[in-house]
């Protein structure tokens, strides 16, 4: 037996094993890559060729008032005339489904990345092979979260390249939901975020539609409450006059109070202005990533505490 | 190398606090080498200890020993075949062989694992989804000795192999441990399957270990004996007796010379393991491996 | 002994009626299921019923504190406050669930009922039990179907409920009759889509017989269908068209529009030019009329018929279609 492990032992097999377990991975998942890549670059397409109708599209937007005065005309007429509909609802589709991209990571992590390989044994399969368990782990998270880091981050680019300086009018403000997650890191944090989760709920369900569902609930609520709580994650300024007040053009309203102390009404708004985008993100991005180096932490956790 | 390939004591394993332990207590010490008999009725803890035994379970007491170390730190040199046979379906024959050099880099030997499929008359190129279930037995054998394992776990390998497949399987399998050494454990219900191709036994009843030793020597320490009803039996060790009419049927463990008044044969296998399925409460039998594998 | 016998046969003999045993079968298996979606039901209508009660209460007290009732209004109006918020949360979440149902229904279907069961084999399991394949899928649809449309024509009488109670909060929160969300809940095309997401779930489970694979499939063809069927909507009924001067372009702004435009001299509808509101463009370029082919809120019932007539003409074909596959592929047992 000796004899026979040392001619199939080349010196320089060593090298060849982190790649082994990686091609490994790839290739159980072909599906999903195949699947992955189509849309990267389905959407890179759209990206690219939305930006190409830019220039032509913020060309068309102008003021207007409802109801119509001042001589502005009305909006609903200025909204059905002028907008290049396709360029917005392009820019609008491709906002959601970035921001909506956890969700989809999350089930693919839960069902057919963990839950289905732990229900049909095919992981006790891995593991009794030549890595073990922490490895296998290891492997099947990095090299989805590599391929999302980069694949999201160039869409984020992308996206931010093919809104240009375009009018908040036409791609909607820096705060609105979909267009915030869209245009910054959190993107790529968010389906890290779902690949954390969905992993998670895998090991502790190890079933795959149970798994699917958990992690798809899990990001669901995670989305949601970042979505409502998105404006107290940096101090807000605050504003006060008499009467009413303008608040500048995109800025993130955030309260609006209009106490009557002494029969004057006094306005108090607080507000981000546009120059939160950035500690907001980096902030909102922190949290993501933690939570889903909890997930992480917790999984291998699990893994290491159910095996011996 | 140790010359232990497997090694438990007080091992114990449970699932859920309410439910009975699907291992109790169970102390044994298989040598290497062996083709060991991993046999009892269902639910008996078999595929537990195998469990155990590859890595894929913690005991909730006492401790394990494989190849001289952990479960864990042997999983390199050891190989699973689960009762399932679990495969990646989507992959092709081909595929999984890869598999399995990708995920073994250091021991993969494809030539065996590929004969092993050739032999089955299995096109390379066939989705695992479109096998049958003796087909994928065949492959995941195959995956199983391509990794050229010192300890190779089997939980019913051979359930779903029609009878040609399973007597050339089990060759190639005995042909695979005498050349290299390996240790083979497989469970199995069914006893008379095991007789031929197996050296050494572990009977499990109830999560306990109920036999254990040299196949040979533990038929040795049997003797079946028929006398006239009443006879005492004294101080022999007895397994089952059965009174038919005047008539007396025993197995027992013999100490010292037996009676004039019994008739005593050498019991087969099936006889010895089947005498202590039906008597639970017979006491257990542990031959020593390391005296008897001299 | 003989009383003994005698005293158990009604129990052993007692004779379920296949379809019962069928019936109950699948609540057992399903219980997961059927607990989930009795929680969705409660939880939804728990919204409901507090948004109309104390929900409503406590934010119209809320917004005549604001003084918001009166004529002249001030910006704050716009964003409301807490109780305001609460409210608007309350009916948010019953109509969001009830908009996630479809795709919920049919990621059950296509997974858990369906293709989990033949990637198992406990679908076979089933079939050769006395009941039969056709038997079992039609038990498979039947159960699912009554509960969901129980369940959710519950939530769109609710919803109907605090919709005609609390039109005041309701124009507070900028809703309309006609938005996504709110015109289906509001009437049967709700448990219409139900149905059509059981039966689409059901066949692509049937086709697919794997159960994420199915799951995925399911989820994308229902966004298509609910996208479809969406944009068809306005086209489902004759339109009403009213047509303005040049000085008023919102004309059908309060209905559903299907389709807005400009007219020349001579009737020719033309689109709207980017006039910017450039005084004088219109009339240079020959336009002397706006229209706009809308649906006034009295089409609600005759565009909520339609849909849901087109929706069960989808849920019966998928549903034929996954009888026709199954009698195919078990043979004549059928």
């Amino acid at each position: 037996m000796t004899a026979l492990t040392a001619t199939t032992t080349p010196a320089a097999r060593p090298a060849l094993h982190r790649g082994g377990l990686l091609r490994a991975v790839l290739r159980t998942h072909r599906t999903a890559l195949a699947l992955s890549l189509l849309a990267l670059a389905a959407a890179s397409a759209a990206l690219v060729w939305l930006h190409s109708l830019e220039n032509e599209a913020r060309a068309g937007v102008s003021a207007c008032a409802t109801p119509p005065m001042d001589g502005l005309p009305s909006c609903a007429a200025v909204e059905a005339i002028t907008v290049d509909q396709t360029y917005a609802n392009g820019i609008a589709f491709l906002a959601t489904a970035l921001s909506w991209l956890m969700f989809a990571v999350a089930a693919w992590a839960g069902g057919a990345l963990v839950g289905r390989e732990l229900e049909s044994g095919t992981a006790q399969l891995a593991w009794t092979q030549s890595v073990g368990p922490l490895r296998w782990l290891t492997a099947k998270l990095a090299a989805p979260a590599a391929l999302l880091t980069a694949g999201t981050g160039a869409l984020v680019l992308l996206n931010v390249w093919a809104r240009g300086e375009a009018d908040p009018d036409l791609v909607g403000d820096w705060y609105y939901p979909d267009a915030f997650v869209s245009t910054g890191p959190v993107a790529v944090a968010y389906a890290l975020a779902g690949l954390a989760l969905g992993a998670l709920a895998g090991l502790v369900w190890r079933r795959a539609l149970p798994a699917t569902g958990v992690a798809l609930a899990a990001s669901l609520l995670l989305h949601s409450l970042l979505e409502r709580h998105r404006e107290d994650l940096w101090p807000t300024v605050g504003r006060t006059a008499p009467g009413s007040i303008e608040l500048p053009r995109s800025a993130f309203q955030v309260t609006w109070d209009t106490p009557a102390p002494h029969g004057v009404h006094i306005s108090h708004a607080t507000f981000h202005p546009q120059s939160h985008f950035w500690p907001l993100q980096y902030v909102e991005t922190g949290l993501l990533l933690a939570v889903a180096g909890t997930a992480t932490a917790a999984a291998f956790l699990l893994l290491a505490r159910r095996l011996p | 190398m140790t010359d232990t390939a497997i090694e438990a004591a007080g091992l114990g394993r449970r699932f859920g606090r309410r439910r009975a332990p699907a291992l109790d207590g169970c102390a044994f010490r298989l040598p290497a080498g062996r083709v060991c008999a991993l046999t009892g009725p269902n639910g008996a803890g078999k595929s537990t200890l195998l469990a155990l035994a590859a890595g894929l379970l913690r005991p909730t007491e006492g401790t394990v020993t494989v190849l001289g170390t952990t479960p864990a730190a042997a999983r390199e040199r050891l190989a699973y075949v689960a009762q399932n046979k679990p495969l990646y379906p989507q992959l092709t024959i081909a595929g999984t062989l890869r598999l399995g050099r990708d995920l073994n880099p250091r021991r993969w030997d494809a030539q065996v694992a590929e004969r092993i499929v050739a032999e089955g008359d299995l096109d390379p190129d066939t989705k695992i989804r479109a096998l049958s279930g003796g087909q994928r037995t065949r492959v995941a054998l195959a995956l199983a000795l391509g990794k050229r394992p010192e300890l190779l776990l089997l939980d019913e390998p051979m359930a779903d192999l029609d009878p040609l497949a399973r007597h050339q399987l089990t060759a190639t399998l005995m042909a695979d441990a005498a050349d290299h050494g390996t240790t083979v454990v497989m469970s199995s219900h069914v006893v008379a399957e095991l007789e031929g191709s197996c050296d050494h036994l572990l009977l499990l009843g109830s999560g306990r270990v109920r036999l254990a030793g040299p196949l040979d020597d533990l038929l040795a320490a049997h003797t079946l004996i028929t006398g006239r009803a009443g006879e005492a039996l004294d101080p022999h060790t007895v397994v089952e007796s059965r009174t038919t009419g005047r008539q007396l049927t025993a197995l027992v463990r013999p100490e010292g010379h037996l009676g004039d008044g019994f008739q005593s044969d050498r019991p087969s296998l099936e006889e010895v393991v089947l005498a202590h399925l039906r008597s639970p409460d017979a006491p257990p039998l542990l031959l020593d491996a390391r005296e008897a594998a001299v | 002994m003989t009383a003994l016998t005698a005293a158990t046969p009604p129990a052993v003999v007692r004779h379920i009626s296949p379809s019962r045993g069928l019936v109950l079968a699948m609540l057992r298996l399903h219980r997961t299921a059927l607990l989930f979606w009795v929680g969705l039901v409660v939880v939804a209508a728990g919204a409901l019923l507090w948004a109309m009660g104390p929900g409503a209460d406590a934010a119209w007290a809320e917004y005549t504190d604001m003084g918001c009732d009166l004529s002249r209004p001030n910006l704050g109006c716009d964003f409301p406050g807490p109780a305001n918020s609460r409210y608007e949360t309350a009916v948010a979440v019953a109509s969001g669930l009830v908009r996630l149902l479809p795709l919920l229904t049919g990621a059950w279907a296509g997974g858990a009922l369906i293709a989990r069961e033949l990637e198992n084999g406990t679908a076979q399991l089933a079939w050769t039990q006395s009941a039969g394949p056709a038997r079992w899928l039609a038990a498979k649809l039947a159960v699912p179907a009554l509960l969901l449309v129980t369940g959710t024509l519950t939530l769109t009488l609710l919803h109907r409920m605090l919709w005609s109670s609390d039109q005041a909060l309701i124009s507070v929160g900028w809703r309309a009759w006609h938005d996504d969300g709110i015109f289906e809940i509001n009437g049967t095309i709700a448990a219409a889509q139900a149905l059509a997401a059981l039966a689409l779930g059901v066949l692509v489970g049937l086709l697919l017989r794997r159960s994420l694979s199915a799951l995925g499939v399911a989820v994308l063809a229902l966004v298509s269908l609910v996208y479809v069927v969406g944009e068809l909507r306005p086209h489902l009924w004759p339109v009403k068209t009213v047509v303005t001067g040049l000085d008023d372009a919102t004309a059908g702004s309060d209905g559903m529009i299907a389709e807005t435009g400009a007219l020349t001299a001579s009737g020719a509808r033309v689109p709207i030019p980017s006039c910017s509101g450039e005084p004088g463009c219109e009339a240079r370029i020959g336009i002397t009329h706006y229209y706009a082919d809308y649906h006034p809120a009295s089409h609600f019932w005759p565009l909520q018929l339609m849909e849901t007539g087109l929706l069960l003409a989808v849920a019966a074909l998928a549903t034929a279609t996954a009888f026709v596959l199954l009698r195919r592929r078990t043979g004549a047992a059928v």
